[in-house]
């Protein structure tokens, strides 16, 4: 009778099939479906991954060479800038008395494949584990943070970026040091909220929101976004934050990835602002802060900038 | 040798889905070629073709969305049933035809997509759907007529019908 069925209704048998098959999908576990989904990457779609990468490399250089044009005429405006920012960088860590050594360094990783879905979260980078890419190291870029690798072979990694649910960062408002978790929550545009913000916090639109270090994967002091919108919840005890994420992910060409001397908190990040008021640039100038805002910090540079390695 | 020209064009679209589609993105609205596939593909092939190729490309979608798994696959195997219900005696050479089937069975995927990932929340899906669906389904519909109509006028071999 089955077979009598399904070849008179085989169009609505394997309608029927592929539907029930879709719901068991989602009915499992995100840790099931997490390692489902890791194990056909690496088998199944290991080869189409890297014919991905390898077109992409192709299709980028076109693309990558049009918007270096424009970066060098950018770079070439602010060199000046960081000339005079690195003799005033040296003045402050003679100061300081800092110490010389180098804490930590950041490998370049070309970005060879991202996520299908139209909403992204995930990235495939070209360095894995024999790179020293291994797993929950920090993914930066100059303009913020990008997320955390996830999971690493020998040559390759997948990154969450902050757009991904399982992407949650310790972060802290860069103002007034109010602390929070950043995660992604499903919207219209790539939203994400500040959680666990309580209704009496001094949180304000136009505040950027920091990595506090807390949790050891992400580095202090790295700049993740800017408070869009400041709202209260409908039990009144907690504020409802967005905010916008610094990195342009639907841009990313290459990343950067964190990777610290030692294990468990990364080294913080000198705030030169705080040391030196009159080290501020004039307003005005490239990277003058209006008065009254947070001026935002170094994305880049856990560390002094001008003695990061960057592997090309 | 059908089988291996499906997974041919399957391999094209997927690799044009990775690698151009997030650099011709307009506003933040890339194409979603890989729908369109299984909408131009159910039209072409019928009901079962239509639901097993629906079915697995959502499933290759699914392994990199951020999504659960099953919903991409779900959401396109509804859509690749309907179109191949839907279109069967539709004339499929017609622009205007195209056009209207590509747009609505885009938007039927996104309904489902964006009904189910919402989970009934109905401000949040209105929302998925005005900024998201609509300017993605018209905007995928116009890059892939354009696409089809290239390449049907340099070569057959990578359409998936005999009869254009």
């Amino acid at each position: 009778m089955f077979r009598l069925l399904f070849a008179r209704r085989a169009d609505w048998a394997a309608f029927t099939i592929a539907c029930l098959l879709s719901l068991t999908l989602m009915s499992l576990g995100r840790g099931q479906q997490e390692r489902a989904a890791w194990f056909i990457q690496h088998t199944v779609l290991a080869p189409v991954n890297a014919l991905v990468g390898w077109v992409d490399a192709g299709v980028g250089v076109y693309w990558e060479n049009q918007k270096l044009k424009k970066r060098l005429a950018q770079v070439q405006i602010e060199a000046d800038e960081m000339r005079t920012d690195r003799i005033e960088n040296a003045r402050l860590r003679r100061l300081l008395n800092l110490s010389q050594e180098n804490p930590s360094d950041l490998t370049a990783a070309r970005v060879t494949a991202r996520s299908l879905d139209r909403l992204g979260g995930s990235l495939t980078i070209d360095k894995g584990v024999k790179d020293g890419v291994l797993p929950n190291r920090a993914v930066i870029m100059p303009e913020g943070l990008v997320g955390r690798v996830e999971q690493a072979t020998a040559h390759e990694a997948r990154v969450l970026t902050l757009l991904h649910r399982d992407c949650a960062v310790a972060v802290r408002v860069g103002r007034s040091r109010v602390d929070g978790v950043l995660q992604w929550e499903f919207g219209e545009r790539p939203i994400l909220s500040l959680l666990y913000v309580s209704s009496q916090e001094d949180v304000k639109k136009g505040d950027w929101v920091l990595t506090s270090g807390l949790g050891g994967i992400f580095p202090e002091g790295v700049r993740v976004g800017t408070v869009t919108r400041v709202g209260i919840a409908e039990n009144g005890l907690m504020k409802e934050v967005q905010v916008k994420p610094a990195v342009n992910f639907r841009s990313l060409e290459e990343v950067l990835v964190y990777m610290p001397a030692g294990s468990g908190r990364g080294p913080r990040m000198p705030s030169l602002e705080a040391i030196a008021p009159d080290s501020t640039p004039r307003q005005g100038a490239p990277g003058a802060v209006p008065p009254g805002a947070t001026a935002p910090p170094r994305a880049t540079a856990p560390h002094d900038s001008a003695r990061v390695e960057v592997t090309p | 040798m059908k089988g291996l020209r499906d997974a041919i064009v399957l391999l094209v679209v997927l690799i044009l889905q990775a690698t151009l589609a997030h650099r011709i993105a307009i506003a933040g609205v890339r194409p979603d070629l890989l729908v369109a596939f299984v909408v131009y593909f159910a039209w072409m092939r019928g009901p079962v073709s239509g639901v097993v190729g629906g079915f697995t490309v959502g499933l290759l979608q699914d392994l990199d969305a951020p999504g659960p798994l099953g919903l991409n696959a779900l959401a396109k195997t509804v859509v690749g049933f309907i179109v191949a219900k839907a279109g069967f005696r539709v004339h499929r050479s017609n622009v205007g035809v195209r056009f209207f089937f590509f747009l609505v069975a885009m938007l039927v995927h996104d309904v489902i997509y964006f009904g189910a990932y919402t989970g009934g929340e109905f401000g949040a899906f209105v929302r998925q759907f005005v900024f998201v669906a609509i300017p993605s389904a018209l905007y995928t519909t116009v890059v892939v007529l354009l696409l089809l109509s290239t390449v049907e006028r340099f070569s057959r071999t990578l359409l998936l019908t005999d009869e254009v």
